[in-house]
């Protein structure tokens, strides 16, 4: 009878039927494990362990109900759905509930359901042609990042040559120069010049690390100030609050009494505070000068100021000089003679390696090593050019990268961005997403690309593993993990953030719509339209 | 836990001095109360069981007290004494906010005036006998001539007596400070150093009377001195339980005497407690100082009705005795004493005089998905959608503090939650309800329409000085409080949510008739107060401080929000309003939780006992929060703690804002699996909490009863706390709540009583000489779960995605055959909404199977009406004269029949199964162990198929052996 089949998908419409011996009419449980009577099937009472006596009814947990919906596609809902009074959209034919309880709308529900399958086609078709676009984009990029290694592999094999001919240069005049350059080296001035440099790196260095660390600080308190959590209810953590806003000169958040008074005031005082500027000491360096200008005075080559030095108070004290300054204390008339004779004897000397070749050896090996240096530098930026681009090249086609038809290559350093809250929220894909306020304060990072997704049982390249992209490693949360985006993506005309959710603390989800998720049109596909 | 934050005993003047009398009290071999009653100023009410007295200390010869002492109609005994003609008035008003009404006070009860006291006999057999003694004053209950409970045993009774700070003006001076007031009017006797007249009694020192600092806080204390101290014991009884709200056993161990467990006493002082402790005497949100005192002869209890700080040491001199001791900042002594003598006698008694819990809607009692915090209308229709894909049954979904625009409740925050209405509607669709949090706390901020209204209305709570509205810091940052206390608040309050417009009044269109309330932070939780909480020296409406109603603050809120919700409609619909502060009387409005609990193997033991706590104090509606608030639960607590929460009267998951979502769709195999069995078996059970629910709120007994209540007589079952029935179903529990284990073992009563495991239908036997301890398998998937032979319990069998859905589905009905081979059960059906089960629009049947003659070997089942039988006991608030069985509701579920009989323990295979009428039905028959078998085994099964029966009707079945 027509009850004994509600419920029953067409595929297994052929086993409902019942077996005959005599009059009595018994059926098996799809299972096997029992036989009852053919009018126990959905008589509303589980019979069957496996529930599949009960298809049109509730009576079993865990079955499946089957609606017909003529006029649109069938399809099956939880048997826990079946008779609760509720008219499911799944079952537009109403056959889930007693007759009269809820009307059939397939005629109507399947037009709709053809029109979306219709503009949802259309979609992809027209999405499919700008993901078209991108695959040309990345086979185009593959012929020029080819081009581009070649070249760069030319120009390595002659910078190569330049450094080795400029390394036998440096390393012949320094042979000549060394002995020099070392004795004037231990001069004591020399050397604590070398003391005070090194002293003044390490403070540099320190400076540094405490500057950081303030940097640091003022985050996490900039964070603590505007994230803080009353749930602490810790008064400690608003008294840090206040501290900080004095001491940082912010004006007080969260303070309603505060703000309604003068707005404009607040942190006035702190400014005009801050610009009350101490006198300072004549010479000693402003905080802008430590900033700027200490490099540049720890990058000074020592080596040639200690030959400018040579020239600017004379000579040093070598044998030779009592000879050239000697000529000073001589009548004139012996001059001549006494200059012939000295050269005489320094060149002797210097025969004798008692005093040293007036050329300045020094300076040019200095000027040597420069040009050597700059030569490797030009060198290795070349190489890793070429590596870069030897990555970019293999990542191209990687479906851990830009997909194996490096559709995605297009996308790299495109950023997209979508206002939600009082932020803006940033995703440059393949490579970082950033939180922006909107009413001043920092930009937090809020992860780099780290990966496609990540779910078990994603197959990597599968549509699936495309529909997601994770950025992790953001700033750290106060009190909380480091931020981290998940990409949730899908077929659309542009590369757009359609939506910002923060489900957990500190981890996001944006709504990404991009044609380079808009696979072309499958026979299916387009099959599913004209049903 | 913050301990710094809160005071202990020590750290409090009053409860030092209370703690310092008791000491010298215990210290003095010749200590004498100071207090007596002045025999020739007794008065006797002519028509009624009550008298007022003078009543004279001896150390304060001038100033004037009074007693006041009634007997009630069921044998409540109520003793007040209160100041008079004092300086000032003590707090006097704490009962007329518990009780529900004026009681009765007996009209049949004599006094008798003796030499010594007055005296009166009462009670059915004439065996209660109340007792108030001359001198010293002392008010003893007897039973039978046995002491039952004495007020003012030890002598420990105190009521500080209102007096100036004239110290500070002989300061001044250059006098030498007096340590001790002394009488105003005595100037005479101003000496320096303490009095001894009262030194032996107060002590030597004046400490803390005028002023008190506790970490940065000073609490000025205007009014100086006014504690009041009683000792109430139980000479006979040697279990005491109740006064929640603590995280402590349910048998209240000891803080005084030697080898006390707790070194503190308990507090009660509602307060806002971050990550409580599991093991504490501490004060937590709530507080209702309700004591039960236990023994297998009798149980009695007490009610102190007090609504400030209170201490209270408890004893046990001996194995079979307790004492008390309950210290209060301030207040006039207004003692309840319920004589019993059965625990069942007692909440009756308890919960005519505070109200019984409130029916709650039905769907109440279904699971309530919470999250601090879903973030936007997608993000909770999105976790609906997910629910129900993986087809997990749930009823509820909450919106904590993040959905309103600054914290500013009611108004919401737009950006997130662009189509409130709408998404509200989109949850109840699937018959669902949504939860709103609204707080106490309301933003200073004049574009917050509720805090402009309350501002122009003046009913803002005021600062010690009495006219500056306060300030303090919540949620919403710079708040005020709406001070509840004053009328001028009520039609405002209850007008704020009503859905239509009203016109110029602001009111909460933005939200449903059906939108249940949540209501926290309301001990009153003050991030920068002191002990997180208000200003003592604060003042409400009539000039009280706060100090002198702390306790009954969160109740006033609770209650109005309570009537706000069912003043939405007319008729009204029950309200659904969940508060995490309340006070005796709490019950009559709404659910409560146990605050934020920590994700803890100890907190889901703890939550087990606090539940039951709250329970025996009336206040049934009770649950702890699934997975712990704080903390990230592995699976296998979070399986476990389901476990718990299907078994607890209220169920809700709830989980702080840091933490990883965890709702049970997010869980991986096998632990998904088993949550969603773990639900089922909860909805499936709706019908028994449903009807255990109706017995609540009309008989007072508790939802879920601890095996003292159940069976008071064995004395094995007093301390049990982690084993627990459902109702008076006969489902016994016991919920895993340890890591790792895959045994538990269970306590069965003493009773001659057959218990089957309600999975497999094992039948364990218990003795009536000492009851039965068993060991029973408990893997993560299993719950130890036992129905008590002799009941019937009627479930509903088919998930479903909510619990409204279920209001057609057909019923099961377990029977277990007792081990004299009978059973029965109840059931309770309404609409679980509307208040018309009030006019009789309800169904409340009993099912009995009995042996159809004694020496038979098969059984007859039917179902009765009981309704009929008993209309005056049917509902709460109404006693029905007569019940019409063809009520609209029973004729709308005429056709909602049984669809399944299980019987189990038969001692035979039936040889014909029919309805009286004479129809053969078909059933299968699965042999095993009788229920009057000596023997342990699996059960023997009948399955009756789809009797057809409906469950409204009356009929009967016979099986026949």
């Amino acid at each position: 009878s027509k009850d004994r089949l509600l419920g029953v998908s067409p595929d297994l419409v052929a086993r409902y039927v019942p077996t005959k011996k005599g009059s009595a009419e018994t059926w098996q449980c799809l299972d096997g494990s029992k036989t009852i009577d053919w009018s126990s099937v959905n008589d509303d009472y589980c019979d069957c362990t496996d529930g599949t006596d009960e298809p049109g009814t509730s009576a079993c947990p865990d079955s499946r109900f089957y609606c017909v919906n003529a006029g649109h596609i069938g399809s099956y809902i939880p048997s826990t759905r079946v008779r609760d009074g509720l008219c499911e959209p799944e079952c537009c034919d109403g056959s889930d509930e007693p007759e009269g309880v809820c009307p059939n709308v397939c005629k109507q529900v399947g037009e709709e359901y053809r029109e979306r399958v219709k503009a949802e086609n259309k979609l992809r078709k027209t999405g499919s042609k700008i993901r078209s676009t991108y695959l040309a984009f990345a086979q185009k990029e593959k012929k020029r990042l080819e081009e581009e290694i070649a070249s760069s592999a030319q120009e390595i094999s002659a910078r190569e040559k330049e450094v080795a001919r400029l390394r036998d240069l440096v390393e012949r005049t320094e042979s000549l120069s060394a002995a020099a350059l070392e004795e004037k080296k231990s001069s004591p001035l020399y050397q604590s010049l070398i003391t005070h440099h090194a002293a003044l790196k390490s403070l540099q260095r320190e400076h540094k690390k405490h500057l950081e660390r303030e940097t640091a600080l003022g985050e996490i308190l900039d964070q603590l100030r505007t994230g803080y959590n009353p749930n602490y209810q810790d008064m400690a953590v608003l008294e840090a609050v206040r501290g900080w806003e004095q001491l940082a000169g912010l004006p007080h958040i969260n303070d309603v009494g505060k703000e309604d008074e003068n707005p404009d005031e607040l942190g006035s005082d702190e400014s005009e505070a801050a610009s009350e500027e101490e006198q300072l000491e004549e010479g000693i360096w402003s905080t802008e000068q430590l900033e700027h200008q200490l490099d540049d005075l720890l990058a000074t080559d020592y080596e040639g100021l200690l030959i400018e030095h040579d020239k600017h108070v004379g000579a040093p004290a070598s044998p030779t000089s009592i000879l050239f300054n000697l000529s000073a204390y001589l009548p004139d008339a012996v001059v001549p003679q006494y200059e012939a004779l000295r050269d005489q004897l320094v060149s002797w000397l210097e025969l004798l390696g008692l005093a040293q070749s007036k050329t300045d050896t020094a300076a040019d090996t200095s000027k040597a090593q420069k040009t050597l240096g700059d030569a490797e530098h030009n060198l290795n930026l070349a190489r890793r050019e070429k590596e870069d681009k030897e990555r970019e090249l293999s990542r191209l086609f990687d479906p851990e990268w830009y997909g194996p038809d490096g559709e995605w290559k297009k996308l790299a350093g495109t950023c997209i961005e979508k206002e939600s809250g009082d932020y803006v929220y940033e995703v440059c894909l393949f490579d970082e997403a950033r939180q922006k306020p909107l009413k001043g304060g920092q930009t937090f990072s809020l992860g780099k690309f780290a990966e496609w997704n990540n779910a078990e049982g994603i197959e990597k390249g599968s549509p699936a593993y495309y529909s997601k992209q994770h950025y992790t490693r953001g700033a750290k949360c106060w009190n909380g993990p480091q931020r981290s985006v998940t990409l949730d993506m899908s077929c659309g005309l542009e590369n757009a953030v359609l939506s910002v959710a923060e489900l957990e603390k500190c981890e996001y989800e944006f709504k990404v719509t991009t044609p380079a998720l808009c696979l072309p049109l499958s026979a299916s596909d387009i099959k599913r339209e004209e049903l | 836990f913050k301990s710094q934050d809160f005071k202990t005993c020590s750290q409090s003047g009053f409860c030092r001095r209370g703690r310092a009398l008791s000491a010298r009290a215990s210290e003095s071999p010749s200590w004498r109360s100071p207090y007596s009653v002045d025999a020739s100023s007794i008065a006797l009410s002519s028509d009624q069981a009550s008298f007022i007295a003078a009543v004279k200390s001896s150390i304060y010869p001038d100033v004037k007290f009074s007693l006041d002492v009634r007997i009630h109609d069921d044998g409540v005994v109520r003793v007040r004494m209160d100041e008079v003609d004092g300086l000032r008035k003590h707090y006097d008003e704490a009962a007329s906010w518990a009780l529900l009404d004026e009681p009765k006070v007996s009209q049949q009860v004599q006094w008798k005036v003796g030499k010594d006291g007055v005296s009166a006999v009462y009670g059915a057999k004439k065996d209660v006998e109340v007792k108030v003694a001359f001198e010293p004053l002392k008010v003893t209950l007897l039973r039978n001539g046995k002491e039952q409970v004495v007020l003012n045993n030890r002598g420990l009774l105190h009521m500080e007596h209102f007096r100036t700070k004239e110290s500070v003006a002989k300061g001044k001076e250059g006098i030498a400070v007096p340590e001790e007031g002394l009488d105003i009017d005595d100037d005479a006797q101003v000496v320096l150093g303490a009095h001894p007249r009262t030194a032996w009694f107060e002590g030597e020192q004046e400490d803390s009377w005028w002023e008190e600092t506790f970490n940065s806080f000073t609490d000025p204390k205007p009014r100086g001195p006014e504690s009041l101290s009683v000792d109430i014991d139980f000479p006979n009884h040697g279990h005491v339980y109740g006064i929640p709200q603590h995280a402590t056993r349910l048998d209240l161990p000891t803080t005084t005497g030697e080898n006390a467990h707790y070194s503190d006493p308990y507090r009660l002082y509602n307060a806002d407690v971050f990550e409580y402790l599991a093991d504490s005497t501490t004060s937590l949100y709530g507080s209702i100082p309700f004591m039960h005192a236990h023994s297998a002869d009798s149980t009695v209890a007490i009610f102190n009705a007090v609504g400030s700080d209170t201490f209270i040491d408890i004893g046990h001199p001996t194995a079979k005795s307790s004492t008390s001791h309950w210290i209060s900042e301030t207040g006039i002594l207004d003692v309840f004493i319920f004589p019993g003598p059965t625990p069942a006698d007692v909440f009756a008694q308890y919960t005519r005089l505070t109200g019984t819990p409130a029916l709650p809607a039905h769907w109440a009692l279904g699971y309530h998905q919470c999250r601090w915090n879903y973030v936007s209308s997608d993000d909770v229709r999105t976790v609906q959608k997910r629910f129900d894909e993986e087809d997990i049954p749930v009823d509820v979904f909450w919106l904590d503090i993040e959905y309103s625009e600054e914290h500013k409740y009611f108004i919401w925050d737009r950006k997130h939650f662009p189509d409130p209405v709408d998404m509200i509607k989109d949850v109840e669709a699937i018959g669902r309800h949504m939860v709103v949090i609204v707080d106490p706390h309301l933003k200073r901020t004049n574009d917050y329409p509720v805090y402009k209204q309350a501002t122009e209305l003046g009913i803002l709570v005021k600062k010690g000085d009495g006219t500056t509205d306060y300030e303090g810091w919540c949620w919403s940052g710079s708040s005020a409080w709406v001070d509840f206390f004053n009328p001028g608040s009520w039609d405002w309050w209850k007008s704020l949510f009503k859905t239509e417009s009203q016109g110029e009044q602001w009111s909460w269109v933005d939200s449903t008739v059906d939108t249940g309330i949540w209501n926290d932070m309301n001990e009153p939780s003050i991030f920068n107060g002191p002990e997180i909480s208000m200003p003592r020296e604060n003042i409400h409406y009539g000039g009280w401080e706060h100090r002198d109603l702390h306790n009954i603050n969160g109740m006033l809120f609770h209650n109005l929000t309570s009537q706000a919700a069912m003043a939405r409609t007319d008729p009204p619909k029950r309200p659904f309003v969940l508060t995490r502060s309340f006070y005796a009387g709490s019950q009559r409005f709404g659910a409560m939780w146990t605050g934020d609990n920590l994700g803890t193997w100890e907190h889901m033991a703890v939550g087990v006992k606090m539940v039951l706590a709250n329970n025996i104090a009336g206040f049934s509606f009770a649950g702890s929060d699934v997975g712990g608030f704080f903390g990230n639960p592995e699976p296998e607590m979070l399986v476990r703690w389901y476990g718990v929460g299907i078994f607890s009267p209220f169920f809700r998951a709830h989980a702080h804002i840091d933490t990883k979502r965890r709702e049970p769709f997010l869980l991986d195999e096998p632990y998904k699996g088993i949550v969603r069995d773990m639900l089922r078996l909860r909805y499936a059970m709706l019908p028994v909490w449903y009807t255990a629910f109706r017995e609540a709120s009309v008989t007072g007994l508790p939802v879920v009863r601890p095996h003292f209540v159940v069976f008071p007589q064995d004395e094995n079952g007093f301390s049990l706390d982690d084993q627990f029935f459902v109702g008076g179903s006969g489902l016994l529990v016991k919920p895993v709540t340890r890591k790792g284990a895959t045994e538990e073992t269970v306590y069965l009563p003493a009773e001659d009583q057959v218990y089957y495991d309600y999975f497999n239908d094992y039948a364990y036997r218990s003795t009536s000489s000492k009851g039965k301890e068993i060991t029973v398998s408990a893997e993560l998937h299993q719950i130890p779960l036992f129905i008590r032979g002799g009941s019937i319990i009627p479930t509903r069998e088919r998930p479903r995605r909510s619990s409204p859905l279920m209001k057609r589905d057909p019923f099961t009905l377990r029977v277990a055959l007792s081990s004299d081979g009978s059973a029965r059960g109840e059931l309770y059906l309404d609409d679980g909404e509307t208040f018309s089960h009030q006019q009789g629009q309800f169904v409340w049947r009993e099912f009995a199977a009995e042996k159809p003659t004694k020496k038979s070997k098969g059984v007859r089942i039917s179902s009765r009406d009981l309704a009929a039988q008993k209309p005056a006991e049917a509902v709460d608030h109404v006693a029905l004269t007569t019940y019409d069985s063809s009520n609209a509701f029973a004729k709308d579920i005429a056709d909602v029949r049984v669809e399944k009989i299980v019987v189990l323990g038969l001692p035979a295979k039936p040889s014909s199964v029919t309805i009286e009428s004479g129809k053969e039905l078909r059933w299968t028959y699965t042999p095993g162990v009788a229920s009057s078998d000596k023997k342990g085994g699996t059960a023997s099964v009948l399955v009756i198929r789809d009797p057809k029966l409906a469950i409204t009707g009356d009929w009967s079945i016979l099986v026949q052996a």
